[in-house]
């Protein structure tokens, strides 16, 4: 599959500094990634670099073969950007808010506001002034002037700060469906690590600057199982025994054990007369392993300096 | 271009200080009108005539220049300060056609408020002033007289809204572009005065703001000439609008 963005050694530096460090990432049609980091990994200035709000140090950004570097406007025009909150301009209604960035691209029609408006339903409100617009309708707003000229690529920026449960989960299935649909790719960062875990098919990760990970959310998991035992040394002891690795969590053990080999492993703790309290299937959710591949981020860094 | 025009000229007329500044306007220039005509029947200021009140609309030009600052000023650090730069920024235009777009929008509105100024300024001349025997409104001279003053009194107002812009855009403050605005339009011409016998004073922008000087004869610096201070004046234009290009296309947007 031919990527429609594609990131090339990527750098940027800020007062000698290194922000963005040689960063290399290709994004394919279709699908939704996800791009995770703690506070000042670089994730925001990164989406800014890829949507022409700042300039890089060094490198390219691809958009569908057109580099950024030498024809900003031609490859701009295949992007839609949802920058944190939409900022609108409040004093005028929703509808003249979109003529006004239908403007600004090519070939975007009156009937294809229309359109877009229908797509996210605010046919009601779309001629009130976006100051009477609760965040949610905002947020709407802030997706419509984003899909209007039909991007190949969206790009969203914490797109579901604000929105309530309802409305996360319809943005959600509103993004699958263009993805799916429109063969669009996706470009997801977000804090919220279960959000991103249900949207995305893929992961990108960054910590100081560089990309420390990406993986594919189809991939299969090793599978855990959670333990309670007493005397929980015996316990250790039997399952290092049979060759599984073993960690404390909470109360119990955390093994990684699969389905199949757990009835002889509580038969032979039984028969080893211990006493059985728990097991059960543990999931690594995205948190966790995303708390151990970035150390815990910045405040567990700043308590061991 | 002409859509991004289009946009700011929307986006303009959608705010309510917009429309408040052409009521200032309006009913600056006819209480000026209604002042002129006061004096003039105290005569204190001689009898003042139709035909001369007509020949010498640079009155207007002071109004006209306070507004037209006010919007210069914002007009690129209120994207700023509501956040829609960045909604703006991330667009398939080139960051100094949106500039251009902006800065011409400036004018555009300038001269519409000279133009309105100078409608209601010309109604109020008819029905205030009485017409003197000797020179007659269908004479062509009142009128190119009439005109080319406006003209040069829009030149001020072209300047100080050109440095307005032009600050309004490098440090992202209105506050800050209109209240240097107005100190150079009040104090300039005092400063000008004070440096006269100084060679310096022929080179500050300040001292050719008023163009209208050459036709009132009231010079701040003597031996200026028309052309020279054009010439002074292009220079600072250019330099202005180069700083102001230059920063904006280059900033990183963070906010």
């Amino acid at each position: 599959m031919k990527p429609v963005v594609e990131l090339k050694n990527l750098s940027k530096t800020i007062r000698s500094k290194k922000i963005i460090d040689n960063l290399n990432l290709s994004l394919y049609p279709g699908q939704i990634t996800g791009f995770l980091g703690p506070n000042g990994a670089g994730k925001t200035t990164t989406i800014r670099m890829m949507v022409g709000l700042m300039k890089q140090t060094e490198g390219d950004i691809v958009i569908e073969g057109v580099s950024l570097r030498d024809n900003f406007e031609e490859g701009l025009s295949k992007v839609g950007v949802i920058v944190e909150n939409p900022e609108m301009y409040k004093f005028m209604s929703g509808y003249k808010n979109l003529l006004h960035f239908a403007r600004m691209h090519k070939g975007v029609t009156k009937e294809r506001i229309d359109d877009v408006v229908r797509q996210v339903g605010m046919q009601n409100r779309i001629h009130e002034k976006v100051g009477t617009y609760s965040l949610g309708m905002r947020q709407r707003l802030g997706l419509a002037q984003a899909l209007l000229h039909r991007p190949k690529f969206l790009i969203l920026d914490e797109p579901t700060n604000g929105l309530d449960p309802a409305g996360i989960r319809e943005f959600r299935q509103y993004l699958r469906k263009i993805a799916e649909t429109e063969g669009v790719s996706v470009f997801v960062s977000s804090h919220m690590l279960s959000e991103i875990e249900l949207m995305c098919d893929r992961i990108a990760i960054i910590q100081n600057g560089k990309l420390i990970d990406i993986r594919e959310m189809s991939e299969a998991r090793e599978s855990f199982y959670y333990i309670e035992a007493t005397p929980a040394e015996k316990a250790k002891q039997l399952l290092t025994d049979g060759g599984f690795t073993v960690e404390p969590f909470t109360d119990g053990l955390l093994v990684n054990a699969e389905q199949h080999q757990i009835p002889d492993l509580v038969e032979s703790f039984i028969a080893e007369g211990l006493q059985v309290f728990a097991v059960q299937p543990h999931r690594k959710t995205l948190e966790d392993e995303f708390l151990e591949m970035t150390g815990g981020g910045q405040i567990a860094e700043a308590y061991a300096k | 271009m002409l859509k991004l025009m289009q946009n700011e000229w929307m986006k303009l007329w959608h705010k309510k200080g917009t429309w408040i500044m052409v009521g200032i306007l309006v009913i600056l220039t006819a209480g000026m009108m209604g002042l002129m005509k006061w004096i003039s029947l105290q005569n204190m200021g001689g009898e003042m005539t139709r035909e001369g009140m007509i020949q010498d609309p640079s009155s207007l030009g002071g109004t006209v220049l306070l507004l037209t600052v006010i919007v210069a000023a914002g007009i690129v650090a209120s994207e700023f300060s509501q956040g829609t730069i960045k909604m703006l920024l991330t667009r398939p235009v080139k960051r100094w056609k949106i500039l251009v777009s902006k800065f011409l929008t400036v004018n555009l509105f300038g001269m519409f408020l000279m133009l309105i100024g100078y409608v209601v300024y010309l109604l109020l001349a008819m029905l205030l002033f009485k017409s003197d025997a000797g020179e007659s409104l269908s004479s062509w001279s009142v009128w190119s007289k009439s005109l080319y003053m406006l003209l040069l009194s829009f030149g001020n107002v072209f300047i100080t809204s050109t440095f307005a812009f032009a600050i309004g855009s490098v440090f992202r403050s209105s506050s800050l572009a209109i209240g240097l605005s107005l100190f150079i339009y009040f104090t300039g011409s005092t400063i000008s005065a004070l440096l006269s016998q100084y060679e310096i004073a022929k080179y500050l922008f300040f001292t050719h703001m008023d163009l209208t000087q050459f036709e009132t004869g009231m010079m701040l610096v003597p031996d200026l000439t028309m052309p020279f201070s054009l010439a002074v004046l292009a220079v600072y234009i250019v330099v202005f609008l180069l700083i102001s290009f230059s920063t904006f296309i280059k900033r990183d947007v963070t906010a």
